[in-house]
């Protein structure tokens, strides 16, 4: 490859990536300079560092915005640039700003004081944005690697608090398994075909025929690795169970951050690695993503129905709508795809404003405590404008009509019935049913239960009210006019059919 | 089949050498040398523990961070040797992109160096 036609055409498509890059670099020398500097005092870097976070992450915003090119494969072909990972990008830094935001309060409170906090999960985010744009197996595992290395120390973060060291331990296994398990798979794939390009894959496939069963049997289980590993990332159902775990042990400014952030990346480079290179082995696939998706939907409901702790909860609440958008991935169509992205864009929406109340919990003397469901009593005459939000976005995620998370759900069903799902979708739409249990009741402890002395008030940080708006006004909008974002869901499916 | 035996006769000739000085060696140890066993002597080598504990107990870290630190620096011999070998062939691009790589874990030296990673107290 020639040195000077790299920075032409190439090196303009990875600026926001370069200038995040470059920005991680800056930060570490600034924060390991500054912070151990006995002239100024060994001063505390934690709010300065949020808020050049949010700004770093702001520039890489407009830069991804400022793209040259509408579809370009770069960097010998093993990077991928298209209206998909433009958009995905987009709603990934968005996002990762959203989080950052919402969670300078509780890390106040948390006493994370260390800047190394921001550098990793600015970095995780790097790993993010390039797991995004890969188009090569070996692209697409060290992407991974990177953004859940930095995820296992985020889930450490408080050193003192023996629950997250055993949330990072607890992670780090399950993870490094499962990359092994995608390793293999990788490996198999590259012994059965002698290429990791995403494109190759799919001109390989199409001249394979029925003189080739070992080849196709071996590639199935290639595919099997590759699916538990991605199943494993994204904690679907029989490969969840570090989920709750590590959503409880980890202070909450990181649950924040893997409970919203790594899906819809994964889903969108799964996605395309499945449709573009493996779609002849599409009813193996099919076989697996509903298995898993079936399951996640019926462990999800059900088990979050014994949970007495709101950070379970939610894992198991994660877990379920984690089974629906699998099911909306093995519809294997146009419309199935776009209702992934629709759903997956209206439960990050949901999630910021349920992380958002529950962070508003969170002060200086309970910190330690996790919270339990009786925590939330009382809100209702405590912050009625905090209950009422709640409220919206717990029957937003349990799918009742007046808001955007009905028609995400509908969707899905629909497609499903399409594809001709129809044992899957019945099971999902009972399961749903008994999941909008458990939603009802956390409002019913808002609205109805009264606790006499709770103890404390429920001040909601400026960051988090502003947060509390902005979702809950899109969670209400988007159901009167959800045109834009389905137009929108749709280009995106485009990008892969 | 000539060919494969007159290739691989050196390495055959190096497995032999090295089996013959390993057991001269230690079988001249064994038979000149002074045998005065005691508990220290015969106890398997451990550098700075007791051999035989429960190994679930308190464990210093800064073992780990010395590990970690050396297979760091340890992996950027690796990457220099093959890099330094094809130096020619590889033109200013090659060039250059190890000096990216040797910038940046600059920064991570700087940084370890600053919070005090390096030094033992």
């Amino acid at each position: 490859m020639d040195f000077s036609l790299l920075f032409q055409n190439n090196f303009k498509m990875f600026l926001p990536e370069f200038f995040l890059a470059t920005s991680i670099l800056v930060l570490t020398l600034h924060g390991s300079l500054i912070s151990t500097s006995k002239i100024l005092g060994f001063p505390l870097l934690l709010k300065s560092f949020n808020k050049m976070s949010i700004l770093i992450l702001g520039f890489t915003f407009i830069l991804v915005n400022n793209n040259s090119a509408s579809f370009l494969i770069v960097y010998s072909s093993s990077f991928i640039f298209d209206l998909l990972t433009l958009n995905v990008k987009q709603f990934l830094l968005f996002s990762a700003i959203l989080c950052l935001f919402i969670s300078e309060h509780s890390l106040k409170l948390g006493q994370i004081n260390q800047f190394e906090y921001f550098i990793l999960i600015l970095c995780s985010i790097l790993g993010l944005l390039f797991l995004t744009s890969s188009f090569d197996l070996l692209s697409l595992y060290l992407s991974i690697e990177m953004q859940s290395l930095c995820f296992y120390v985020l889930a450490a973060a408080k050193k003192d608090s023996s629950f997250s060291t055993e949330a990072g331990l607890k992670y780090f296994i399950i993870g490094s398994f499962s990359s092994g398990l995608l390793l293999l798979g990788i490996s198999f794939l590259y012994g059965c075909t002698g290429t990791t390009h995403f494109d190759n894959f799919s001109l390989l496939f199409s001249e394979i025929d029925s003189s080739h069963s070992f080849l196709t049997s071996l590639v199935q289980k290639a595919l099997l690795c590759i699916f538990i590993a991605f199943f494993f990332k994204i904690a679907a159902a029989p490969f969840h169970m570090w989920s709750p775990d590590v959503y409880e042990g980890s202070p909450i400014s990181s649950t924040i951050i893997f409970a919203i952030l790594p899906k819809i990346v994964l889903f969108s480079t799964f996605l395309r690695l499945f449709q573009t290179s493996f779609a002849y082995f599409g009813e193996t696939l099919l076989f697996f993503s509903i298995g898993s998706a079936l399951c996640s939907v019926i462990i999800g409901s059900f088990v979050a129905l014994k949970q007495k702790k709101l950070k379970r909860l939610l894992a198991y609440s994660s877990i379920s709508h984690v089974g629906y958008l699998l099911l909306a991935f093995s519809c294997n169509s146009l419309e199935g795809t776009q209702s992934l992205f629709f759903y997956l864009i209206i439960y990050m929406l949901t999630s910021f404003t349920i992380w958002s109340v529950i962070l508003s919990l969170n002060t200086s003397t309970n910190l330690d405590k996790s919270k339990t469901l009786i925590d939330l009593s009382s809100l209702s005459t405590v912050n009625p404008l905090l209950a009422f939000t709640a409220l919206v976005a717990f029957f937003s995620l349990a799918g009742v009509p007046p808001l955007a998370g009905f028609f995400a759900k509908l969707e899905i069903f629909v497609n499903c019935l399409g594809s001709s799902l129809f044992f899957a979708g019945f099971v999902a739409i009972l399961s749903s049913v008994i999941s909008s249990f458990y939603y009802i009741r956390l409002i019913k402890t808002i609205y109805f239960e009264k606790v006499i002395d709770n103890g404390f008030k429920f001040s909601v940080s400026r960051s988090c009210s502003l947060i509390l708006c902005f979702s809950m006004f899109f969670l209400v909008f988007l159901f009167f006019n959800p045109s834009l974002l389905f137009l929108q869901t749709h280009k995106m499916a485009l990008c892969l059919f | 089949m000539y060919f494969l035996i007159e290739e691989y006769l050196p390495i055959f000739y190096i497995f032999v050498v090295s089996v013959s000085l390993a057991l001269i060696i230690l079988g001249a140890s064994f038979f000149l040398g002074n045998h005065k066993p005691d508990s220290q002597k015969v106890s398997a080598y451990e550098c700075g523990f007791n051999p035989y504990e429960d190994s679930r107990n308190k464990f210093e870290i800064r073992f780990y961070i010395l590990a970690i630190l050396f297979i760091i620096f340890d992996l950027e011999a690796i990457f220099i040797f093959p890099w330094s070998i094809v130096l020619g062939q590889i033109t200013s691009f090659g060039f250059w992109t190890m000096f990216d790589f040797l910038f940046e874990l600059l920064v991570g030296f700087i940084y370890i160096w600053k919070i005090g990673a390096l030094e033992w107290q």
